[in-house]
């Protein structure tokens, strides 16, 4: 038995050296270069997860957007999102755009493609691979498979097509081998992105409908009555061989290399194909591999080498970390303000944060700079509004922003006095509320005593929420306001911002927020609160010049920059005003690479993706 | 035997479809709008219009739109023909999601189960044949020390000693990213990355066991029967090992069988350290996303294995003690 169990335990023992020992060469090797970049690759690591999904219409995962991003979208898409922020059409891909205005009120935007697009593997990119896509994405027999199949509602004729109704998009039409044309619908214009709606990206028709055709009479462009369900089942979603998996075929500056569902790690490489970037840049570095890692070892993966690019780090702890490797000369570093911010969202359609006074006195309860500067250790700005540093707009009106702009502090005069003149002068019987004797002010709303209780809804762990019970509650009582704290999960919390079902119980929340490149604020302020309330207006304000302004906002013609900018203030100083969201924190992102990354210049909305298509290793 | 056998499966039967119903009920009556949670954050990049149309999509996808009881029915039935259904999160089907996961756990804790195993019970034998020693106080202060520590204390220790300080292992994941080789050169990179993982859970669960398996063998030990042994003159290691070991068996098979269980469950602090991609990381992000699917399949995977665990421990101890009577 002894000697059994002893032979049992040394060849264990053997094995896990000889697998260690051996590994250990290897790493020298293959691992070494990958990490430490002796090869011209980057190891790209990222605390958020990555799946086997590298198609769109199914998840959203911020790491595969950015695969998906490289190997197709941001690849021969007509129109790009620049690093200027702002919308154009991509000269690499687009020889001619031209937009017609129809009778109706519709729009047609009439594409011609330039010459010599290529797939990944060298075969052509026409016009019949920007069609399809349109077609395959709002087809029914894509939303079979359970991707979301509605992207081209901006465009005549999508309801009969997506419903199954026809095979036949109306508002896509195929001209010619080069040329294709969207009409979108009348009720989509005046719009200032109105660009956006030329925007088409292609798929690989060879490969993801090989014997299905598309005709179009010039009544729209139509599939052939092989295009089915079970064809997409096989070729996208084929778990081995699907497009959805394993894209072999694509247009953008990267090329899917492999996903290891072991250890979800995806490979790519460079595309020799691809036609270039709107600036006409294509990229340098050969191999880009995207593992995740842990906030916990993320510095000491990039010290170890085997991470070369952390992107998006952010809080006091981790920064320091990388600027010790910095300082060690083990790592190069870019930071940039975040284009979004840690916020307090209030409730503006029920209880005491109804009242725009009460979420002004509550601004005034907590010192924002403070906050953030222990929230961030010192790597964060405060903004007093809907905005993020980034932002072209932002930059175009700093000043004004600096002048008009209420910098909410902590001020319990103030915030006492606003509350005061409010009418929130009672006690708990009706009478006059006296300080020092009294807890909580009442005020009377439709005949009745409404007290001056807010109820916070926020998640567990939380540092944010750890700090605001540290800082708010002392200073609300000070001035006969109380503030009753509930923890739930992230999913109960979304569920009471978005006001679903029930009775709504919470006035006050805080959550993040990032800015889209494309930000429609006619939806988030958009005083219809049963429209848009929710999902779109999570602070439920229905303000009429508010409203007006974002309507406004749309409605700029596009390429307007300047009254778009106008516009754009007027909206800050509103919202400044009212208050629908107290921001907090707007981090100063870091980025941590190997000191041999060079020309990577990322900032708030170019991110990752975008700014390493430009990058070197040296 | 058998009657016994086929009276705990029907039993088992029972108990799973009363488990079913329990788990269901209380999923259901969690907080929170499931399909909010999943579609949180792409309202900015659609229309309202849009974003209806794919809400009202994925509650009919998710089967949301039904009366729970309907919602059951349709997901007992697909269990029972093997259709364990779609994650709502990753939008494919359970099995596809948790096979890759549940292949690392597996071999993680089979690998971890063996060392455990084979250090503990020669360890825990060898200190209560030694009791009182130096050997003995050396060890249960040892013991003492592992059983009290947290795992992911030791395991940043590990990281510290073995990945920073001396950069003999890597820090996290399961293979190098981007390497590329035969069966045998990926093996071997799995095997490494595992080996720090490894080592923490090894560790970590030396102090519970060893201890176990020591009190269960002075127990033995002091018994009459080892004194009658000895009487007879037989060999120390005779007695040690065919008449304590083996009465010392019983209780330590209880752990054995709990063991088998945990094979198969994963390590929710391991794997996020470590980002060993297993089954406790998978299970903690479903639950806290709201994806049921998934994490109703894994309970209900784990009730049977937990259920057929208890029959095979009742059938070992027949086997192990002969008082032990099956009927």
């Amino acid at each position: 038995m002894k000697k059994i169990l002893s032979l049992l335990l040394a060849s264990c023992m053997a094995f896990s050296l000889v697998a260690c020992g051996g590994e250990k060469q290897q790493n020298l090797g293959d691992g070494q270069s990958t990490g430490t970049n002796v090869k011209n690759e980057l190891v790209i690591g990222s605390t958020s997860d990555l799946n086997a999904d590298m198609m769109s219409g199914w998840t959203n995962i911020s790491t595969n957007k950015q695969i998906k991003s490289l190997i197709n979208e941001n690849g021969a898409s007509t129109v790009v999102f620049t690093k200027d922020g702002t919308f154009q059409v991509n000269p690499s891909v687009t020889e001619k755009l031209e937009t017609i205005e129809n009778e109706d009120g519709t729009k047609t935007f009439k594409v011609t493609l330039v010459d010599g697009l290529k797939w990944s593997d060298g075969s052509s990119i026409t016009a019949k691979d920007y069609v399809f896509a349109a077609l395959l994405t709002n087809s029914p027999e894509f939303g079979a498979l359970d991707a979301d199949n509605f992207s081209g509602q901006d465009y005549v004729g999508f309801e009969e097509f997506n419903a199954g109704e026809t095979k036949t998009f109306k508002g896509v039409n195929l001209i010619d081998e080069k040329t294709f044309s969207f009409t979108a619908k009348a009720d989509k214009f005046p719009f200032y992105y109105e660009i956006t709606l030329a925007s088409a990206s292609p798929y690989p028709m060879s490969v993801i409908a090989p014997e299905v055709e598309i005709t179009d009479d010039g009544s729209g462009a139509t599939l052939s009555d092989n295009f089915t369900v079970e064809l997409l089942q096989k070729t996208i979603n084929d778990p081995k061989t699907g497009y959805r998996y394993n894209p072999q075929v694509t247009s953008g500056p990267y090329k899917f290399v492999s996903f290891d569902l072991s250890s979800n790690q995806a490979v790519l490489e460079i595309n020799e194909n691809f036609c270039g970037t709107y600036d006409g840049v294509k990229p340098s570095i050969q191999k880009l591999i995207f593992k995740k890692v842990t906030d916990a070892t993320q510095m000491d993966e990039l010290k170890a080498g085997s991470v070369g690019l952390i992107a998006g780090v952010s809080g006091g702890t981790a920064i320091n970390s990388g600027l010790d490797l910095v300082d060690e000369g083990v790592a190069a570093y870019s930071s940039y303000p975040r284009a979004g911010y840690g916020k307090i969202i209030f409730a503006c359609n029920h209880g005491p944060t109804q009242f725009q006074a009460v979420r002004q006195a509550i601004a005034y309860c907590i010192d924002r700079d403070e906050f953030a500067k222990e929230y961030s250790g010192g790597f964060a700005k405060v903004v007093d509004g809907y905005y993020g540093l980034s932002q072209w707009e932002y930059k175009d009106n700093k000043d004004a922003i600096a002048d008009k702009l209420t910098h909410y502090t902590l001020n319990l005069e103030k915030a006492e006095q606003l509350l005061v003149e409010d009418g929130w002068t009672l006690n708990k019987d009706g009478k006059e509320f006296v300080k020092g004797t009294d807890d909580v002010r009442y005020k009377k709303v439709d005949g009745q005593l409404m007290p001056l209780v807010i109820e916070w809804a926020n998640t567990p762990n939380n540092p944010v929420s750890d700090l605001i019970s540290r800082t708010l509650p002392d200073s609300m009582a000070q001035i006969g306001m109380k503030l009753n704290s509930t923890t739930v999960e992230f999913g109960v919390l979304i569920q009471n911002v978005q006001q679903a079902g029930g009775e709504q119980k919470y006035h006050m929340f805080n959550l993040a927020t990032g800015f889209a490149p494309q930000s429609a604020v006619w939806y988030y302020y958009n005083k219809d609160l049963k429209t848009y309330g929710g999902a779109y207006n999570q602070a439920f304000i229905a303000d009429d010049q508010l409203h007006n302004i974002a309507q406004e906002m749309r409605a700029v013609k596009s390429g307007d920059n300047e009254t778009w900018s106008k516009k754009w203030l007027e909206l800050e100083i509103r919202w400044n005003e009212l208050v629908p969201e107290l921001p907090l924190y707007s981090d100063e992102y870091h980025e941590f690479y190997t000191p041999n990354l060079k020309n990577y210049t990322p900032d708030g909305l170019w991110s990752t993706e975008k700014a390493i298509v430009y990058a070197s290793m040296s | 035997m058998l009657r016994y056998i086929a009276k705990r499966l029907v039993y088992i039967v029972f108990v799973f479809f009363v488990v079913s119903i329990l788990m269901f009920g209380i999923y259901k009556s969690v907080p929170g709008d499931p399909v909010a949670m999943q579609l949180d954050g792409k309202a900015t990049s659609m229309t309202p219009e849009q974003y209806q149309q794919l809400y009202d999509q994925t509650k009919e996808r998710l089967g949301l739109d039904k009366p729970v009881y309907v919602q059951y029915l349709v997901w007992i039935t697909d269990m029972m023909q093997g259709n364990f259904g779609i994650s709502s999160i990753h939008r494919v089907p359970v099995i596809k999601l948790v096979a890759e996961p549940m292949k690392n756990t597996i071999l993680l804790n089979v690998v971890s189960l063996v060392l455990v195993f084979l250090i503990t019970i020669p360890l825990g034998i060898a200190t209560a044949v030694r009791k009182g020693s130096k050997f003995d106080t050396g060890v249960q202060i040892g013991t003492i020390v592992g059983y009290s520590m947290p795992s992911f204390v030791i395991a940043l220790i590990a990281i510290v000693i073995f990945a920073v300080k001396f950069p003999l292992l890597p820090i996290s994941g399961v293979n190098t990213a981007g390497l590329t080789g035969s069966s045998w050169v990926m093996f071997k990179d799995k095997m490494y990355h595992m080996a720090l993982p490894l080592i923490v859970m090894t560790i970590a669960s030396l102090g519970s066991i060893t201890r176990y398996v020591r009190a269960a063998m002075i127990e033995a030990l002091s018994m009459d029967y080892i004194r009658t042994a000895r009487a007879k003159g037989l060999r120390e290691k005779v007695v040690i090992y065919s008449h304590a070991f083996r009465n010392a068996l019983i209780p330590v098979v209880t752990i054995i069988t709990a063991w088998f269980v945990s094979i198969f469950s994963g390590s929710v602090v391991i794997e996020t350290i470590f980002l060993w991609n297993g089954m406790g990381k998978i299970l903690l992000d479903s639950l806290l996303k709201q994806d049921f699917a998934v994490v109703l399949a894994m309970q209900m995977f784990y009730v049977i294995l937990t259920l057929a665990g208890n029959l095979l421990m009742d059938i070992a101890y027949g086997f192990v003690d002969p008082r032990v009577k099956l009927d």
